[in-house]
C-alpha cells in the first residue's frame, strides 16, 4: 500500500508534478489552501465584496462554490451564484438542480439566467439556425459570447464587485495553447487570475486556476460533493485536440501544465505593453459595453434573425 | 482477474500479469490517467498503487468537457 509523503496515511493521490503521494485529507486541504492562496496573492478579493459566482453545476464551479462560500463567510463577503441556462437538450436541465441544491445547502442565493429569456433562442435552436443560414460559426463560439454577456450583466444587476469563475489549471493553459494556435492576440493578452476591463464590465477572477482539473474532481469527489460530470454534447474540435495534447504532454512529462502556466505568467507584463488602446462605448442595440458601435453579441443575434428580447436579467426573487 | 467498472459502461474482467498497476490497466483501456478518477475496491487510489487478483476497479471519468 502507498502512503501519504506527509502524514503516512493511506494514499488516494500521485501528486507526479511535485513528486508526493497524498492521503484523502492532505489532498483536500492542500487543494483549500492552494485556493487561498490564489486569492491572497493576487488580491482577488477583498473583505466586505459581493462576488457573483457563474455556476454550471459541474465539479468545477460546485467545487469552487463550496470553497467560496467558506472563503466568505470568514472575511465577511457575499456571495451569489448565477447559472445560464443555455438551453442544450439533454445536458443542462441535468446540471442546474444540482447547482440549485448545492447553494441552497450552503445558504447561497442561485439565480438562473436563459438564452431563451435574453435572447428568444435556446443554444440549440441558434445552432440550428446557424446551420441553415450557414454562418459558419459553431456552437462554442455562439456559446462562450452569449454566455459571457449574460454573465457580466447578471453580476453587473447584481450589484457585485467580482465575477468569479471556475477555471481550473487546465482550462487556463487550454486557453493559452488555443489562442497562440489561433494567432488571437486579443483574448491571449486577458488571461490571468484577474482581469479587470473597462467601464460597464464586472473584473473577473478565477480562484482555481492554479488546481490542476483532475484534483478538483477528486476534492469533489472526496467530500462527497453532488456534482454533474455529464458531456457537453457540442464539446468537440480542436478544443478537445488540444486538451488530449496537453494531458498527453502532462502523463509523458510531468509539471507540463505548470510549465507552460509560469512562462505565460512571465511573458504577460510584456504582452501587456502591446494592448492597443481602445474606447468602450455603449452597444447601439442592447447597451452593453463594447469597443465597436454595435456588440459582438448583437452582431451575431442579427446575423441568426434575432435580438435582444429581456434587457433585465435578474428579478429580486431568487429561483 | 480483476473487475473494471467504467461509470457508465458495462463492467469488465481483464486479465492480470504479475506487478500490474492501475496505471497499467489505464493505458489497457485506452484512459489518460488525468482524465479519470480511479477507486480501488471502494477507496480512491493513486494510480501507481498495485492491483491483484479479485481486486474491483472503479473508474470515473472526471474530465468531460463541458
Amino acid at each position: 500500500m502507498l502512503r501519504c509523503s506527509l502524514c503516512g496515511r493511506q494514499a488516494a493521490y500521485s501528486r507526479r508534478y511535485a513528486g508526493v503521494f497524498l492521503c484523502d485529507r492532505c489532498l483536500v486541504k492542500s487543494v483549500e489552501r492552494r485556493f487561498r492562496r490564489s486569492v491572497a496573492e493576487h488580491s482577488l478579493i477583498s473583505p466586505g465584496e459581493k462576488i457573483a459566482l457563474a455556476v454550471s453545476g459541474g465539479k468545477d464551479s460546485v467545487s469552487c462554490m463550496h470553497m467560496l462560500a467558506d472563503y466568505c463567510k470568514n472575511k465577511n463577503c457575499e456571495l451569489v451564484t448565477v447559472t445560464v441556462d443555455e438551453g442544450i437538450k439533454g445536458y443542462r436541465e441535468k446540471s442546474i438542480p444540482i447547482a440549485r441544491e448545492n447553494a441552497e445547502l450552503l445558504g447561497v442565493q442561485h439565480f438562473v439566467v436563459s438564452f431563451k429569456q435574453a435572447f428568444g433562442a435556446t443554444l440549440d435552436e441558434m445552432v440550428k439556425t446557424a446551420r441553415k443560414r450557414k454562418t459558419g460559426l459553431g456552437a462554442c463560439t455562439y456559446c462562450g459570447i452569449m454566455r459571457r454577456v449574460l454573465m457580466n450583466q447578471a453580476a453587473r444587476e447584481l450589484g457585485a464587485k467580482k465575477l468569479a469563475t471556475a477555471h481550473n489549471l487546465d482550462d487556463e493553459i487550454q486557453a493559452i495553447m488555443l489562442n497562440y494556435i489561433r494567432a488571437d492576440f486579443s483574448r491571449l493578452y486577458r488571461l490571468g487570475p484577474a482581469y479587470s476591463p473597462k467601464e460597464g464590465f464586472v473584473p473577473r477572477i478565477k480562484p482555481l486556476r492554479e488546481i490542476p482539473e483532475k484534483e478538483v474532481a477528486l476534492y469533489a469527489l472526496l467530500k462527497n460533493i453532488n456534482v454533474h460530470l455529464g458531456v457537453c454534447p457540442y464539446a468537440e474540435g480542436i478544443h478537445s485536440e488540444v486538451r488530449d495534447f496537453i494531458n498527453k504532454l502532462e502523463e509523458n512529462h510531468p509539471n507540463s501544465k505548470f510549465m507552460i502556466l509560469r512562462m505565460f505568467d512571465r511573458m504577460k507584463p510584456n504582452l501587456l505593453k502591446a494592448v492597443p488602446e481602445f474606447e468602450i462605448k455603449k452597444c447601439e442595440r442592447c447597451g452593453e459595453p463594447t469597443s465597436t458601435d454595435v456588440c459582438k453579441a448583437c452582431g451575431i443575434l442579427e446575423e441568426l434573425g434575432l435580438g435582444r428580447e429581456q434587457k433585465t436579467l435578474i428579478s429580486t426573487k431568487s429561483e | 482477474m480483476i473487475d473494471v467498472k467504467i461509470a457508465g459502461q458495462r463492467a469488465r474482467k481483464l486479465k492480470l500479469n504479475r506487478r500490474t498497476k492501475i496505471s497499467d490497466v489505464l493505458k489497457e483501456l485506452g484512459l489518460a490517467r488525468e482524465t479519470v478518477a480511479v477507486k480501488l475496491n471502494g477507496k480512491i487510489a493513486p494510480e501507481e498503487e498495485t492491483v491483484k487478483d479479485r481486486d474491483k476497479l472503479e473508474v470515473t471519468l472526471v474530465v468531460t468537457g463541458g
